[in-house]
């Protein structure tokens, strides 16, 4: 047989077309799946948007300058994000390592950190996805504009690979598929509630207000706010940096994690 | 890449793979040649797994060389998956995607296009007698179609070497003849596989060479002919004999210095000098002879079978 080789770019030693390709998996599995898959990008974020935004709204005034509905709607669509990447690099990725998955495709000149990489990058898309349909319904009710959708999208892709790293530790460490709903009951679900997406961080208790602030998704409801007000000051720039900070750390740990599980 | 005028694709010397303490692979060496069926045949847990996961670079090696097409798997373990087609004990096969697209995924991360990866998978389908079910769920086909979908992946990128570990294992006799045709087909086209098995039979039919494979290390290795006229002599003696004798007969063939198993309702008996073993001292038990084959030769070398647990 003829030798072929397939040669491909590499990035700072990544080699480009293993991230590429993980995207494009997951893509092909969209393609077919995406239909069912939009009642959880799309319902559930909506009726949660307009059950807490008109039903809770039309109870309480102002928060803190904006009607109620407009303060919650970027922690319904970055906690949207959320729900999605960690689902996808917990859940997604334990199972495709269950089944074999990873194993093809490392040999396939594909190296582990790029597997991870690649479910990030999946991550991402699918917050952007969530984080599009949710602005899109917003925008109609006429809570948000275009600059602020805009940087919706750009929060949520950021919460997307952070959670996606999230997502990967425990699909790394998990013993079992049930140790999985952690990510939720431990992770995801008070993240959600104690962001500051429903309620603002300063009426919690001083000494939680702290613990609030450092809580990994608080940023980036911070940040998505700043573009719905449009009102963006430099602590959302700090917001930004402790989103890159967080994942920068949370990468190479689930990269690590991930290879003791997947090369021995 | 092409190692010039020498036809040796792998050259395995003195590989070695720890796990903390346990040994797996202990100095095993072995060469293969281009074209040829080469086979490592032992039962679970005798390192053959662990042997194709360093070629494919899924376990690094703890010492010894290991190349592929020249290329060595621990200083180029990218380059070498370049050349390399694999197909793991676990099909590896995404549930969520149907059986063409598959195949697609798989192509374009090993670096196809994705309209090179298209008509490869068109055409690999083909050659595998598959196109009917491209677009079938995974779940839907039966563990033989699923089997020879992962054969189909491993030759999406045009593989000098095939790598399949235990291709038959769990497959019912109708799955198993059908992925025997497709070896042979593949041999054929003259593609070098580097297979695992602890089916004696499918080691017999499908390997030019085999490498008999224990406690991580390589018995012997030669054709399989040759293997079982070297430590099976032509034929095995089979004893029929009662209970209430069975140790004192036992005792008397090894003390002769027979290889015996005494398992199920016969003692088979080899003699690990090529020769059929000679029983003519025994008295009262029936005898018969079969002729030898691979399984006999494990028994001449290990005392056990290819499917005795450990």
């Amino acid at each position: 047989m003829m030798a072929t080789t397939y040669p491909s770019a590499r990035v700072f030693g990544v080699r480009v077309r293993s991230v590429t390709g993980m995207w494009f998996h997951h893509a092909l599995v969209f393609k077919r799946t995406w239909l069912t898959a939009m009642t959880w990008y799309f319902i559930e974020p909506f009726v949660i948007l307009v059950a807490i935004g008109v039903g809770v709204g039309t109870l309480v005034n102002d928060v803190e300058g904006v009607p109620y509905a407009q303060f919650v709607t970027p922690g319904v669509i970055v906690g949207s994000a959320m729900f999605h990447s960690i689902f996808e690099c917990s859940w997604g990725s334990f199972f495709r390592m269950q089944k074999g998955v990873y194993e093809t495709v490392l040999t396939a000149p594909v190296s582990v950190r790029e597997i991870a990489m690649g479910d990030m990058s999946w991550a991402m898309t699918r917050g952007i996805i969530t984080a599009i349909c949710i602005t899109a319904v917003a925008a109609a009710l006429g809570w948000v504009n275009s600059f602020s959708g805009i940087g919706l999208l750009l929060a949520a892709a950021m919460v997307g690979v952070q959670f996606g790293a999230v997502g990967l530790i425990f699909a790394a460490l998990a013993p079992n598929v049930h140790t999985l709903s952690l990510t939720f009951t431990v992770v995801a679900t008070p993240l959600y509630f104690f962001s500051g997406a429903f309620f603002p961080i300063s009426i919690l208790p001083d000494w939680v207000e702290p613990i609030a602030w450092a809580a990994p998704l608080t940023p980036a409801v911070h940040l998505a706010r700043g573009f719905i007000t449009a009102d963006l000051g430099l602590s959302h720039l700090f917001s930004a940096l402790y989103i890159i900070g967080l994942t920068a750390l949370l990468f190479p740990i689930a990269a690590i994690l991930l290879r003791r599980r997947l090369v021995k | 890449m092409k190692s010039d005028g020498d036809t040796t694709v792998i050259r395995a010397s003195n590989i070695t793979k720890r796990f903390g303490k346990t040994t797996a692979v202990d100095g095993v060496s072995f060469e293969v040649r281009r074209g040829e069926t080469y086979g490592l045949l032992g039962p679970n847990g005798a390192g053959k797994t662990t042997t194709m996961r360093m070629m494919s670079g899924l376990s690094p090696i703890t010492s010894g060389k290991l190349t592929v097409a020249g290329i060595d798997v621990s200083s180029q373990p990218r380059e070498v998956r370049n050349v390399l087609g694999v197909v793991t004990q676990q099909d590896g096969l995404d549930t969520d995607l149907t059986a063409r697209d598959n195949l697609i995924a798989y192509g374009f991360i090993a670096g196809l296009s994705p309209a090179q990866a298209r008509r490869r998978a068109d055409a690999v389908l083909m050659f595998f007698n598959l196109t009917e079910k491209s677009r079938d769920e995974i779940d839907s086909l039966s563990g033989g179609m699923k089997r020879r979908l992962a054969i189909a992946r491993s030759f999406m990128t045009e593989p000098q070497v095939v790598v399949l570990d235990e291709p038959t294992t769990g497959l019912d006799p109708q799955g198993r003849n059908r992925v025997w045709q497709e070896l042979e087909t593949m041999k054929e086209a003259g593609v070098t596989v580097f297979m695992s098995t602890h089916y004696m039979e499918e080691a017999a039919a499908l390997c030019d060479r085999l490498a008999v494979m224990h406690h991580g290390k390589i018995l012997d290795q030669g054709a399989p002919d040759e293997l079982v006229a070297r430590r099976a002599g032509p034929e095995v003696a089979l004893v029929r004999v009662a209970n209430g004798v069975r140790k004192d007969v036992v005792n008397w063939i090894e003390n002769q210095g027979f290889n015996c198993r005494d398992a199920g309702p016969v003692i088979t008996v080899t003699a690990s000098n090529g020769q059929r073993p000679d029983l003519s001292g025994l008295q009262g038990v029936r005898i018969s002879y079969r002729p030898s084959n691979l399984e006999d030769v494990f028994l001449s070398m290990t005392g056990v079978t290819l499917t005795d647990d450990e």
